[in-house]
């Protein structure tokens, strides 16, 4: 495949680009959102969970008889029951044979948390007096905590049979480092430790699935759904046909990754069902969701260069990373492929050396989290700037700015294949700068010094990519096994027999992102509608096309390029029914303001319900070759994949709907203390052109949140032992309302040419720029200690420990 | 099991219940009383998503117990729209886009209720330092913040 | 709540004291300032007896948690529950409050910094019900202060302090001082005292009795703060809290 055709984008638009309330919100308003938990079924069963308190151990015995004599418990599932119930999960990593991913821990247990009974009862609070009443007998293993540690021979295993604890490593060359790195006048390097945290949205996943022994299907309702094609997996370990399983999206309370393909809950509801016969729910409480979720985010270590000359003009990076998955390995690497497609930032840098190392250790596997492991190059990268300039004495403005990529050079291939497909990065700079009041600051910096105050201001541009193909899947590997190239999105529209449209959609509901709107206002640009007319429903996997979800902020655009492909479809039928009602010829027609009339004759016109009504109900009216109704699905393929080359020194283009951002913040850091306080803070965003400017916004705003809980707040504190220290929300700590202050948002729009009215993705972003520019800041306001943060959280704790041993 | 008998008024209308005397009252509301607009985010009194109104106050329906609300007036978010018709609250965050998820968003529009109730032309500041209590993991604040205002708003001219 | 929500504590039988509202009152008698166990939070933030009487307990409370905490959570109750990082304990004992225990046995009044016995101990016996503080009132022109380290905003405290301060003839002739976060129970600081008490106000004083205050203390550690950076945030914020007590008593350094 080569790159798609250029779009012009010159068309006015009536919906795409307004701010409209949003079509999703009065049932959430009213308090009728209908999650999951909200929906019991007639004699549905709940499921507590037995789970680990070691980090590592060898299941000895279990006893469940006291559990399974207490009224109300209707069933108790030890790990090995369940191991004959299913088979094992779903897993992209690289030896699904040898990590293997269980419902439950058969043999040992590998992190505190990890579920080892499954207790299904007549109330989740009898499920959880069944579950204190199961007794386990372990023996104690060696934890296995640090990666660095872990990767070395001889260490304790966590799945013996792998034989080692390094599940991957790989290093790629991408353009000709060593020449980059001879023609250096000077090279910075740092080592960088990004420690793990996690989504933890306030409703945690929750799956219903009701077995019926009858029919032999197995119906699993749940707040996730996502990569429809590839259910055939789960249906795998559920043990059902491929053509039994339906999996049935229900709103979901936020996720940001964490119900992105959660297939364990749906897997266990699923497995406790068809053993007691009746509907059973898996709802996981605030403790599973921090301890037993799957989806903590990403806890890479980074021994990096960057190589550059001596006005600054950077030429190379060159890093060994050290990423600890925890005990499983879900997703392979992919959040590598997320760290290479713009591994370089906005820059010109021309090579890239990446060395990757995946390991295995004792804490709760990694999934997704909002930005995939991409956020962590952008902050590795921006320190990486951020310590050159301080080399050079150079303005961290001036070292960007001369760096960017021209806003005439696209589209730009970085070094590792992936394109950018538009940008124009100085304007987003410039506003940024002045929306943050820069120079403002820089003076009131110096004026805090004299007064013993210590304010700093930060700075970063990054990337934010979006929609990505599969081929991020296998690139990891010379012979993959499944080197897959279908990532779609799909959608259907009916117009009804009055001319009232309904887009069905086929992937994950709703997360908190705005599919409804999206839908509604995407499809009343095609069809000159009210946007609040369009009614949108959401199919299981069951009934439905297949369907990729909203990971890889690709949603927006990818259900763009759907209903363009589905509305193209009906217009051309309803084309040729007002062709044959207006006994003209189809060329002669054209689309106006919800109808079609002839060229220069306005009054010879059908409109969209004229058409719809004789579609539906009176097929002898129609041309004969035409079938009664009026609606179309459209599977839309992703438009822009090219496949790596054969040694991965290119690894194709994956994901190549670039946005960027600029993020100005402005801290105070109490020395006795190293309390960070936020006295500005500026956002600008380019992804393209916007379809709800204001949904978009808000976007930006909470994911700036997230990225200041991840930098400041949050982490996954497991300690020597492996213990885990995080398990409730005294400890894991998420912003409030005055953790967060307030955001200046600016927004730039340089159109994609590839896709549907420019659009790109643009719901990660704020997350994946706040951490760079939080600790650029710190930097800055400590510079009078020279000190320099290198580990994510900066918790007060390490910024009072690095001002110490300044001597502060 | 053993049971204790309670009277309490919910959203204006009376209920006698026999009741577990360890189920909380937000599990109460939502499997008794079939008021699932009230969430559960933590069951621990930090995320705020169980906010209820007590006689006009605002507590966490998580850390009370059904037993407790023995004669208590509760309003719970299904209270605030009258039949199609929205609070100016809702009218409020709808148009400001002050939810994404909805998941915290009826305990929020429970305390904002309270915070407007108490204070008519609260600040933004005020506001910001009202919802401290309640965690929003989508939104980042600032349009919540928006939309009390714009409530404050609405029912300034509405009086 | 929270406790048994993880059943961490299955009591057998809990005895809900909120229908007793004979124990709710704010009173100022007999130069105390006596509040009863069903007093929540939220009232003393509203009482102009409080206010008037103890606005260091006013100031403190003020930190507690969120709105919907202080509607329900009650004064005497954190103080039973005893959390070595909480507000009230510290404040109290800051105070040199008194709190009355009561059992079928009788009645007993045991002294804020005598109440603490550990981490989330104190001295009420299995059969003992506290139902009433009483903080003594502190003479007009007292100074004080509360201040508190968290991580987010309103969350559990790192550490606290909170300083209580009285002076005349330039001199202060009483002080108080509770900390919070810094030892496995809240605690007074009597060395502290000892340096406060006769001395005219300086900036060398109040480090001289943070000195004191901080000596001999190893602040238990855990995942908010190791003992090391508890001993310096403690260390600050004992010498800002003395630093606003004495200023707000008229004191000048």
């Amino acid at each position: 495949m080569t790159a798609p055709a250029v779009r012009e984008h010159t068309k006015e638009t009536n919906w795409v680009g307004k701010s409209i309330r949003r079509i999703e919100d009065p049932k959430f308003l009213r308090g009728k959102g209908g999650y999951i938990a909200d929906r019991p079924l007639p004699g549905m069963l709940h499921v507590a969970m037995v789970k680990s308190p070691y980090a590592h151990a060898r299941i000895v015995s279990i006893d469940t008889s006291d559990a399974e004599a207490l009224p109300g418990v209707r069933a108790v599932i030890t790990g090995a029951r369940a191991a004959e119930l299913c088979d094992p999960l779903p897993d992209f990593g690289p030896d699904p044979a040898s990590h293997t991913w269980r419902v439950l821990a058969v043999d040992k247990v590998r992190y505190v948390g990890e579920g080892v009974v499954a207790v299904v009862a007549e109330s989740r609070y009898i499920a959880e007096d069944g579950a204190s009443l199961v007794s386990v007998d372990y023996e104690d293993l060696p934890t296995i905590n640090d990666p660095e540690e872990a990767s070395k021979e001889g260490s304790p295993l966590v799945h013996d049979p792998l034989g080692t604890n390094v599940a991957y490593e790989r290093k790629f060359q991408f353009g000709d480092v060593d020449a980059a790195f001879a023609e250096a006048d000077v090279v910075v390097e740092d080592r960088l430790h990004w420690r793990r945290s996690g989504s933890q949205p306030l409703e945690p996943v929750g799956a219903t699935a009701s077995f019926d022994s009858g029919t032999g299907q197995m119906t699993i309702w749940e707040n996730s759904l996502t990569f429809t094609s590839y259910l055939f997996m789960l249906a795998g370990t559920l043990k059902v046909p491929s053509n039994k399983l339906d999996v049935i999206p229900v709103p979901a309370g936020g996720s940001f990754g964490s119900k992105l393909w959660a297939v364990k809950p749906a897997a266990i509801a699923g497995m406790c069902s068809r053993v007691v016969g009746v509907p059973v729910q898996y709802m996981e409480d605030r403790h599973d969701a921090l301890t037993n979720n799957d989806h903590q985010g990403s806890d890479r270590i980074y021994y990096v260069e960057l190589a550059a000359k001596n006005d600054g003009t950077l030429l190379g990076l060159r890093l060994r990373t050290i990423e600890d998955y925890g005990a499983y390995i879900q997703f392979g690497v992919g959040h590598h492929g997320n760290a290479l497609a713009q591994v370089t930032g906005p820059y010109r840098i021309r090579a890239v050396e990446y060395e990757l190392q995946a390991v295995l250790t004792n804490k709760n596997q990694q999934g997704a989290y909002r930005g995939f492991g991409s956020e962590v190059n952008n902050w590795m990268l921006e320190r990486m700037v951020d310590l050159l300039a301080r080399e050079l004495s150079m303005d961290r403005r001036d070292i960007r700015r001369m760096n960017f990529i021209g806003p005439d050079q696209f589209p730009y291939f970085i070094p590792t294949g992936n394109v950018y497909d538009s940008g124009d990065y100085e304007p987003v700079l410039d506003t940024a700068l002045e929306l943050g009041r820069w120079d403002h600051w820089q003076a009131e910096k110096v004026k805090a010094r004299d007064d013993g105050r210590y304010i700093g201001v930060g700075l970063v541009s990054c990337q934010e990519r979006s929609v990505f193909s599969a081929t991020e899947f296998w690139f990891w590997f010379d012979e993959p096994g499944a080197p897959v190239t279908s990532m779609p999105e799909s959608v259907t529209l009916d117009i009804d027999a009055l001319g009232n449209i309904t887009a069905t959609l086929y992937s994950c509901a709703f997360w908190g992102n705005s599919p409804e709107t999206m839908t509604a206002q995407l499809v009343a640009e095609e069809f000159d509608v009210d946007p609040s007319s369009v009614n949108v429903v959401y199919a299981g996997s069951g009934q439905g096309l297949p369907a990729t979800g909203p990971g890889g902020s690709r949603f927006t655009v990818m259900i763009a390029g759907a209903i363009e492909g589905a509305s193209a479809k009906i217009k051309e039928k309803a084309f040729a029914i007002a062709a044959h009602l207006l006994e003209a010829d189809a060329g002669d027609l054209e689309w106006v303001d919800n109808g079609i009339q002839v060229k220069g004759s306005p009054d010879a016109r059908k409109t969209l319900g004229e058409v719809a009504i004789m579609a539906h109900l009176f097929k002898h009216s129609l041309p004969e070759e035409i079938e009664s109704g009026l609606e179309a699905s459209k599977v839309f393929d992703h438009p822009y994949t090219t496949m790596p080359s054969d040694d991965r020194s290119d690894l194709g283009v994956f994901y190549p709907f670039m946005g960027h951002a600029c993020h100005v913040c402005v801290v105070e850091v109490d020395p006795d203390t190293g309390s960070v306080e936020f006295l500005d803070y500026a956002a600008v965003h380019d992804c393209g052109t916007m379809v709800n400017p204001r949904s978009l916004e808000g976007h930006m705003i909470g994911g700036t949140a997230q990225g200041i809980g991840t930098t400041l707040h949050e982490e996954f504190v497991y300690d020597d032992d492996g213990n885990f220290q995080s398990g409730t929300f005294f400890n894991y700590l998420i912003p409030t309302s005055m953790d967060v202050p307030e955001i200046k948002c600016g927004h730039h729009e340089t159109a994609s040419p590839y896709t549907p009215y420019g659009i790109k993705g643009g719901g990660e972003g704020g997350r994946m720029m706040a951490p760079g520019a939080i600790f650029s800041a710190i930097d800055d306001a400590l510079e009078p200690f020279g000190i320099r943060m290198r580990v994510l959280p900066a918790t007060p704790e390490r910024i009072a420990a690095a001002i110490e041993e300044a001597g502060g | 099991m053993n049971t204790v008998a309670i009277a309490l008024n919910v959203n204006g209308t009376s209920h006698h219940a026999e009741v577990d005397p360890r189920v909380s009252l937000v599990d109460f509301l939502r499997d008794e009383l079939g008021l699932t607009g009230t969430h559960i985010g933590c069951e621990q009194g930090v995320c705020g998503s169980c906010t209820v109104l007590i006689d006009g106050t605002s507590v966490l329906s998580c850390l009370m117990l059904a037993v407790q609300a023995q004669g208590a007036e509760i309003s719970t978010v299904e209270s605030l729209s009258n039949g199609e018709a929205m609070h100016p609250l809702q009218e409020a965050f709808w148009e400001k886009q002050g939810l994404q998820c909805g998941f915290c968003t009826p305990g929020i529009l429970m305390r904002a209720k309270e915070i407007l109730d108490a204070n008519p032309n609260p600040t933004a500041d005020e506001i910001r330092e009202g919802i401290a209590g309640n965690l929003c993991r989508c939104t980042g604040y600032q349009f919540i913040v928006e939309s009390v205002l714009d409530a404050a708003e609405r029912q300034t001219a509405n009086a | 709540m929270p406790l048994m929500h993880f059943r961490l504590a299955s009591p057998a039988s809990l005895i809900d004291i909120n229908g007793v509202d004979e124990l709710d009152y704010i009173e100022r008698k007999n130069g105390m300032l006596s509040i009863g166990a069903r007093t929540r939070q939220a009232q003393i933030l509203t009482s102009e007896a409080a206010a008037n009487a103890a606005p260091l307990l006013v100031e403190a409370i003020s930190y507690i948690g969120h709105a919907q905490i202080r509607n329900r959570g009650t004064v005497a109750g954190s103080a039973a529950h005893a959390d070595p990082a909480a507000e009230v304990p510290a404040a109290l004992i800051a105070l040199g409050a008194d709190l009355e225990c009561v059992s079928r046995a009788g009645t007993r009044a045991v002294a804020a910094a005598d109440f603490f016995t550990g981490p989330f101990q104190t001295v009420l016996s299995d059969d003992e019900l506290l139902t009433e503080i009483r903080v003594p009132a502190w003479p007009d022109g007292t100074g004080s202060a509360w201040m508190e380290l968290t991580r987010i905003y309103h969350g559990f405290p790192v550490v606290g302090a909170g300083a209580v301060v009285h002076m005349s003839d330039g001199t202060i002739d009483r002080a108080g001082l509770g900390l919070c976060g810094m030892a496995a129970t809240p605690i007074g600081a009597d060395a502290a005292i000892d340096v406060l008490v006769g001395s005219a106000p300086s900036a060398e004083l109040v480090e001289d009795a943070t000195s004191a205050a901080l000596a001999d203390l190893e602040p238990p550690a855990d995942v908010h703060g190791s003992t090391a950076y508890r001993t310096r945030a403690g260390r600050a914020y004992v010498r800002r809290t003395l630093t606003a007590a004495i200023t707000n008593a008229g004191g000048t350094l």
